[in-house]
């Protein structure tokens, strides 16, 4: 004992005692904080303990996917069939309901492993998104064609006028029972033979298209020497640099690398061509760069997709004649919020000729531009980024760089923190305590007006290299109050530039605008207040869903509130009126283009989808130069996509449905022109029915009755113009 | 893969479950247009650190002050203990040179003082070196006092000023660590003081330690020939190795 003195002593000390019993139980306590979850069980198998049920990130490795999802699958067939095999007579409790309650592990995995290929993906997560696509497809195919399944419910559905069902309820029915309908549920067998057999061909025609197309951007380089770099600025002829030695990099042949040593390299991928465009003062390179863009699958060569397209183009007809609708543009629409062709088409001319004539406008701006500059040629295609770009900085000049520290990502979070708190009395709560996918990911409690929980919102906003390009909306859980209240946990995910060293960061006016857009998705996800969580929140129709992110963004652009959060991070100054002035003008720039150019892509995807069955193949190059005269299509612009690459419609989802985008506008513009006319951005009547009628619904009711509910009116497309300076006053 | 009828079905089971307000597709087309994703590790890395760092100090932002000081403090003792061999091995050369206590109080004394001006002014950004050459002879300040203390019998001197220079260097280390750790903006000169203050709990408890161990023994005569002179010639090595391991 003797020899070791202090811990004897030390034993005897109280104080010491003290001191190791309190260190020994706050060791106890931080253990328990870590993990409550057994580390040797996949996390998604286990409950989840968590504050507000947020996903155990740190828990949860890439090897539990797979299995979670084989379960996942297995169990949702069980589960359907139980409700198939239940002896007692089909009723909405034991069938539609029974469904909504199904697939609940499927969804915990595919929540989560869908955000996180999307947001803070590795290869490994990347080829298990690969296997995972088919092997959904095939389990959804087995649900949506069990015709057992579809009995029951078709039973329900026939029965229906006697049952007493709530609104809410008798829309949940008959968009179930639509949904196996549209499968195909009510055709005879040789009419499901026939549809099995198109939709197998189209979805090979449809990867075909993809692939081909991918081959054909990645196909053409514009390999340039250090002479041809005029006009580029220092950071465009960097990328090019980079460009040019990742591909010596990947070069197999000495003669390869030779071909790209001290080069420079743009591709028709729009992040190289569109600066090159803009800046290159070489109009012989921009030609030919724009045309291998233009061309793309239209060189008549094995990644050609003429042939592609107008045999998806007929498939499709054929199948919504089997269907039992007119045209594929019939079948499609019938799920949406306009309802038929007339009435996209409708929509779309109205559009057009106030978007040509400022186009028109537009090119005679470049004109005398190029006149002036000593040039004798007509302004072509190729040259429209280079002499808009011009014309901008006469008329539209916006020097980002000192906007920019008016714009702290803290700052602009505020604002649209506070916006929803004047329109609906939200509140905003940072959480510091709880781990995500990534340290950038920020998460906040939302609750309302008395107080109450509503939901989790996550904040992902800065770019990085494991994230993928764009912004979008998300939900790591949905909402229900089908079994008590739950309530969602939605993510916002941004690719905004993070901030350099310990700057805040600061954004460009175009990322608000994106943050308050996302920030609407997140509200109609937030706000959502359904029974049966299929309906909730951004379930609604493509062309509607749209509705609440834009409209949101019209507050960011708000003189009055642009002020309240746009105060200098430096010097606390809120932002100069002369600053807001020009940010708002410049959102006119370039608007008879950028409208033109879409709405001819509408128009040409409308054209595909309306032809009949009975037509012959058509000769794609020439139906897209008949569709495009039709209406007037000027020579200085292309469609947004031209019939070849045209991915959206013949190798995604939006066949008849890239008017979407313009639809919703109107709807924003439309439902915006409201608060105008009240004289206050935050008339608290209009925002309560702004938020019963739209960002509560999700899509418990037809999506034109909740507008019409909140508008009092069906939309109409003068606010619109107005936006977007087409309404002849520029 | 079976796009289309996959897409039909999307409505009404698959979008329920899994709401992406934009659809999947959309990624298959922004791969068209901007391009395939590359993933380069240690760009990754760096990234993931810069996160770390920002949410670091978002929540020491939104933590109470007392919360906070402590946390530097805490920062500040583990960059000695366990994190700062290279800190332990100068306290501890400077040691093993003392024959009296008071001598070496006045060392460590003087050792902190330029530490902390160093520490101060680097943090606020007015001093700045190169980190790989402020280690290299961070790393060569260790080889100088233990073969001080293998050569000479007693302490010179000049050795104070020579303490309080190398002191003037281990404050830029400090620096560069704490930058690295982030520090709040709104309590900066309180946090650097915790860290200090970590600092020097970090040393007292080095120098305590060996105290304790070596008191026993101080006073023997064998103890400068079997411990003073090998346990600073290994110093010594160590610090010689770190040395020629930072340049090249």
């Amino acid at each position: 004992m003797s020899k070791s003195p202090i811990f004897t002593s030390s034993f005897n000390n109280p104080n010491m005692k003290r001191l190791i019993l309190i260190t020994v139980l706050l060791f106890i306590v931080s253990c328990q904080q870590k993990s409550k979850m057994d580390p040797n069980i996949n996390p998604f198998f286990q409950e989840w303990n968590t504050p507000y049920e947020v996903p155990p990130f740190l828990d949860i490795k890439d090897e539990h996917y797979m299995p979670a999802y084989e379960q996942g699958m297995k169990e949702n067939l069980e589960e359907i069939d139980v409700i198939v095999n239940n002896p007692e007579a089909p009723t909405f409790a034991n069938t539609i309901e029974e469904l909504e309650r199904t697939g609940k592990l499927l969804s915990k995995v595919g929540r989560v492993f869908s955000n996180l290929a999307s947001s803070n993906t590795n290869p490994k997560l990347q080829e298990l998104q690969r296997e995972l696509s088919p092997m959904l497809s095939a389990h959804y195919d087995k649900i949506s064609l069990n015709e057992g399944l579809f009995n029951r419910v078709d039973a329900i559905w026939q029965n229906r006028e006697n049952l007493d069902l709530t609104k809410e309820q008798t829309k949940l029915l008959n968009d179930t029972r639509k949904g196996f309908v549209r499968s195909g549920a009510l055709l005879s067998e040789n009419q499901k033979e026939r549809i099995s057999e198109i939709n197998s061909k189209i979805s090979g025609l449809s990867t075909s298209f993809g692939q081909n197309l991918l081959a054909e951007t990645n196909g053409f380089e514009l390999i340039l020497e250090a002479s041809d770099l005029e006009g580029l600025s220092d950071g465009v002829i960097a990328a090019a640099a980079d460009a040019a030695s990742q591909k010596m990099d990947a070069a197999e042949s000495d003669e390869e690398k030779d071909k790209y040593k001290d080069k420079y390299v743009f591709t028709p991928h729009r992040s190289s061509m569109y600066p090159f465009l803009t800046e290159s003062t070489r109009r012989d390179l921009r030609e030919k760069l724009y045309n291998s863009y233009v061309m793309r699958g239209d060189n008549n060569n094995d990644t050609d997709n003429k042939e592609i397209a107008a045999q998806i183009a007929k498939l499709r007809a054929e199948r919504a004649q089997i269907m039992g609708y007119k045209t594929h543009a019939h079948f499609i629409l019938d799920d949406n919020m306009l309802k038929t062709p007339e009435e996209v088409y409708d929509l779309l001319y109205k559009l057009w000729k106030p978007a040509v004539k400022r186009a028109k406008v537009e090119v005679a701006d470049m004109q005398a531009v190029a006149d002036s500059e000593g040039h004798d040629f007509k302004v072509a295609a190729w040259d429209w980024w280079h002499y808009s770009e011009k014309v901008r900085k006469e008329k539209y000049d916006l020097d980002e760089s000192a906007i920019k520290p008016y714009l702290s990502l803290d700052n602009v979070l505020q604002g649209v923190f506070n916006t929803t708190n004047k329109l609906w009395g939200l509140n905003f709560t940072e959480i510091f305590d709880i781990d995500l996918y990534h340290p950038d990911a920020r998460i906040w409690e939302v609750t309302d007006k008395d107080g109450s929980h509503l939901g989790i919102f996550i904040g992902d906003y800065f770019t990085r290299s494991n994230k993928r390009g764009g912004a979008w909306m998300s939900s790591f859980k949905g909402q229900s109050n089908l079994d008590g209240r739950e309530r969602p946990i939605v993510v916002n995910v941004c690719n905004f530039p993070a901030p350099v060293g310990d700057d805040p960061a600061l954004l460009s006016f175009d990322n608000v605008v994106t943050l308050f857009h996302e920030f609407g998705h997140a509200m109609h996800g937030t706000l959502t207040d359904v029974k049966y969580g299929s309906m909730a929140g951004t379930s609604g129709p493509r062309d509607f869903i749209e509705l609440p992110s834009q409209l949101l963004e019209h507050w960011a652009s708000e003189p009055q509130v642009l002020k309240s959060f746009a105060t200098h991070y430096e010097t606390g100054e809120p932002i100069p009126d002369e600053l807001i002035e020009k940010l708002l003008n410049a959102s006119k720039f370039n608007q008879g283009f950028i409208n033109t150019e879409y709405l001819a892509a509408s128009l040409l995807d409308m054209d595909w989808h309306t032809i009949s069955a009975d037509d012959e193949l058509k000769d794609a190059n020439k139906f897209e130069s008949e569709s495009m005269k039709k209406v007037g299509l000027i020579g200085e612009i292309a469609p947004r996509y031209r019939t070849t690459y045209f991915a959206h419609i013949f190798s995604g989802g939006y066949s008849s449905g890239y008017y979407s985008y313009v639809h919703a506008a109107v709807l924003d513009s439309d439902a915006f022109e409201a608060f105008k006319e009240a004289g206050d951005v935050f008339d608290p009547d209009l925002s309560s029915k702004l938020r019963s009628s739209i960002y509560s619904m999700g899509s418990t009711e037809e999506a034109m009755d909740l507008f019409v509910e909140f508008r009092g009116r069906k939309p109409v497309i003068e606010p619109l113009l107005k936006v977007r300076g087409l309404d002849g006053s520029e | 893969m079976k796009v289309v009828k996959f897409f039909l079905f999307c409505f009404f089971f698959f979008c329920c479950s899994i709401t992406h307000s934009h659809n999947p597709e959309d990624f298959m087309i922004a791969e068209i247009e901007r391009g395939q994703m590359y993933f380069e590790n240690e760009e990754i890395a760096a990234e993931y650190a810069a996160a770390l760092k920002r949410q670091r100090i978002r929540r020491l932002a939104a933590m109470p002050f007392y919360k906070k000081f402590y946390i530097f403090v805490k920062a500040g003792f583990e960059h000695i203990i366990p994190q700062g061999i290279d800190h332990i091995l100068f306290v501890l050369g400077l040691f093993f040179s003392c024959i009296t206590f008071r001598a070496l109080l006045w060392q460590v004394t003087a050792f902190t003082v330029a530490h902390s001006i160093t520490l101060i002014l680097a943090a606020q950004g007015f001093v700045q070196l190169r980190g790989d050459i402020v280690e290299a002879i961070i790393a060569l300040s260790i080889v100088w006092v233990a073969i001080e203390n293998v050569l000479f019998k007693e302490t010179s001197k000049w050795r104070y000023s020579i303490v309080f220079a190398f002191g003037l260097l281990h404050g830029l280390g400090f620096a560069a660590l704490l930058t690295q750790y982030g520090l709040p903006k709104d309590n900066f000169i309180s946090m650097l003081l915790a860290f200090n203050i970590g600092v020097e709990f970090g040393q007292l408890a080095v120098l305590l330690l060996a105290f304790i161990l070596i008191k026993l023994i101080m006073k023997k005569n064998w103890y400068s020939n079997e411990i003073k002179i090998p346990a600073s010639l290994i110093i010594a090595a160590i610090g010689l190795f770190w040395f020629i391991e930072r340049i090249i």
